[in-house]
């Protein structure tokens, strides 16, 4: 195989991870807190076979990275006491069993311990303690105000950690929702944000916007079916060669 | 082609959405009844380049990494227990909760049941009873002869007998309340069962702090709001259909693969 069919297929492998990226996006359009991502490409210079010391005149197509869209989702009023959506910047610390992980998706609720855990009974972290937040059940006037100091009855019970990521691009999605933050060697764990602005009976929507999903789908489709033509033509100029000298 | 199961869970979790979306519709009349909503989060993810691992001899390490996400999966399918509207009826035995706890039921196969739907009425040998007949606890008989009961809002049970002036106390409901409200196991009828997530029963005097008070007269409603479940309904189907044009954009690039030969 000549080096045209190898190119055409590194480039239909990236297009085919990148629909799956799409796919991905858009399973998760109605997933509170779901930020949206993007597979990036790269050129991969390679060396020819037959000259090795000259300029690298072939690209190999290959996937580097995965660019992720940290933009704010919709804010959709719930009216639940225990919905909770951040504006700007920041995450919620949530405890589990391989570390802290950070998440922007707020439906929490209580266990029956009166803990405020996630759906899968997490619990989320106060920001001064970075401990379980316990919260009296019976208590029916529970505020969370601004910087998300938690108030029952007007009293003051602790502080919902909204944590600062220095370097978001660090993120890996470690599902149902979460990230993880892998440390670096020395690295202290993210700071909890002085005045994060956390607002009660609010939940964060995932930030798929429909029509860039689907037009970056039609896209990679295109391309790829582009390229799948292009395949084609370069294995009929092969046959085309083989049967004309052949004939000689 | 992942894209292609990626697409199915998409579907999947949306028809799941619809299925909620139509019960809390179909019981938007329904006295106690409260409003469930599907929650989803993303699936897996597939580490096709790991973050941090060496991208080359020199040292250099990836920053961002590739993950490919799996899909989508549901959490869980909570239960909103905010306070439903309230209806007025004039019977005597219709009885709301104003804020938190349930009534407790004694079910037939001997444990204890809980529901806010309060409207009672008085079996044969004049106990107070739900619509299906089973006891309210604690189990409070009115007498022969009674012309009128009044509940007040501390749960207080007074029957007005016949030839007599004033009311006589006949019993005390009583409320529990949970840690947790939204864990409680829901066994259809109203009723719900006590679950390990919800918590042990707190059995309280109504009106108490933490308890909330009585109401008689009045029928709790569902908190079903039409116009947000109509709402929801649309973008299920919306996400619904973006996921089956994937499927079939995936399709596409599939048959071209195949057709290469």
């Amino acid at each position: 195989m000549d080096n045209a069919m190898m190119i055409g297929l590194s480039r239909q492998m990236t297009l085919r991870r990148a629909m799956d990226v799409v796919a991905n996006n858009i399973a998760n359009a109605n997933t509170a807190g779901f930020k949206v991502e993007h597979l990036l490409h790269e050129a991969q210079p390679a060396d020819t076979a037959t000259h090795t010391d000259g300029p690298s005149d072939i690209q190999f197509a290959t996937t580097w990275g995965m660019g992720r869209d940290f933009s704010q989702g919709d804010i959709e009023l719930t009216n639940r006491l225990f919905d909770m959506a951040i504006e700007g910047d920041g995450f919620f610390g949530i405890e589990t069993a391989g570390g802290i992980q950070y998440t922007r998706d707020g439906r929490f609720r209580l266990d029956e311990l009166g803990q405020l855990v996630t759906a899968d009974g997490s619990p989320v972290l106060d920001a001064d303690t970075r401990a379980p937040i316990s919260l009296d059940p019976s208590v029916q006037d529970l505020r969370v105000v601004d910087g998300g100091q938690i108030l029952e009855n007007g009293n003051p019970v602790g502080r919902i950690g909204v944590f600062e990521i220095e370097d978001r691009a660090r993120l890996s999605k470690a599902g149902t929702g979460r990230f993880e933050y892998p440390l670096q060697p020395g690295e202290a764990e993210p700071l909890a944000m002085f005045e994060p602005i956390v607002r009660q009976g609010y939940v964060e929507a995932s930030n798929v916007s429909s029509i860039t999903e689907l037009t970056d789908m039609m896209a990679v489709m295109r391309s790829y079916q582009s390229v799948s033509k292009f395949l084609k033509e370069a294995q009929d100029l092969q046959k085309r060669s083989i049967e004309r000298l052949g004939k000689a | 082609m992942r894209a292609l199961t990626t697409a199915a869970t998409g579907m999947e979790a949306q028809q799941l959405n619809v299925e909620v979306i139509s019960n809390n519709l179909a019981n938007m009349n329904t006295t106690g009844f409260k409003r469930q909503r599907a929650e989803f989060q993303d699936l897996l993810y597939q580490n096709v380049a790991n973050v941090g691992a060496d991208s080359s001899d020199a040292g250099t390490i990836v920053p961002t990494g590739v993950q490919v996400g799996l899909g989508v999966e549901t959490a869980s399918i909570y239960r909103i227990t905010e306070q439903g509207s309230m209806t007025q009826t004039g019977n005597d035995l219709d009885l709301a909760i104003s804020g938190l706890g349930y009534f407790r039921v004694q079910l037939p196969s001997g444990g204890d049941g809980y529901t806010r739907a309060g409207s009672f009425s008085l079996s044969p040998d004049r106990q107070i009873v739900t619509a299906d007949g089973y006891t309210v606890a604690p189990g409070i008989a009115v007498p022969q002869g009674t012309r009128s009961i009044s509940i007040n809002q501390q749960g207080q049970v007074q029957a007005l007998i016949d030839g007599q002036t004033a009311p006589q106390t006949v019993g005390q409901l009583e409320l529990v309340t949970f840690a947790n409200e939204a864990g409680l196991d829901a066994m259809g009828d109203n009723l719900y069962l006590e679950s390990a997530a919800s918590g042990a029963a707190n059995a309280g005097t109504p009106g108490s702090p933490g308890y909330g008070s009585i109401r008689q007269g009045f029928v709790e409603g569902s908190n079903v709001n039409a116009v947000s479940e109509i709402t929801s309904l649309i973008q299920a189907q919306r996400a619904y259909e973006m996921n089956a044009r994937v499927i079939t954009a995936a399709d596409e690039m599939l048959s071209t693969s195949a057709n290469l030969r």
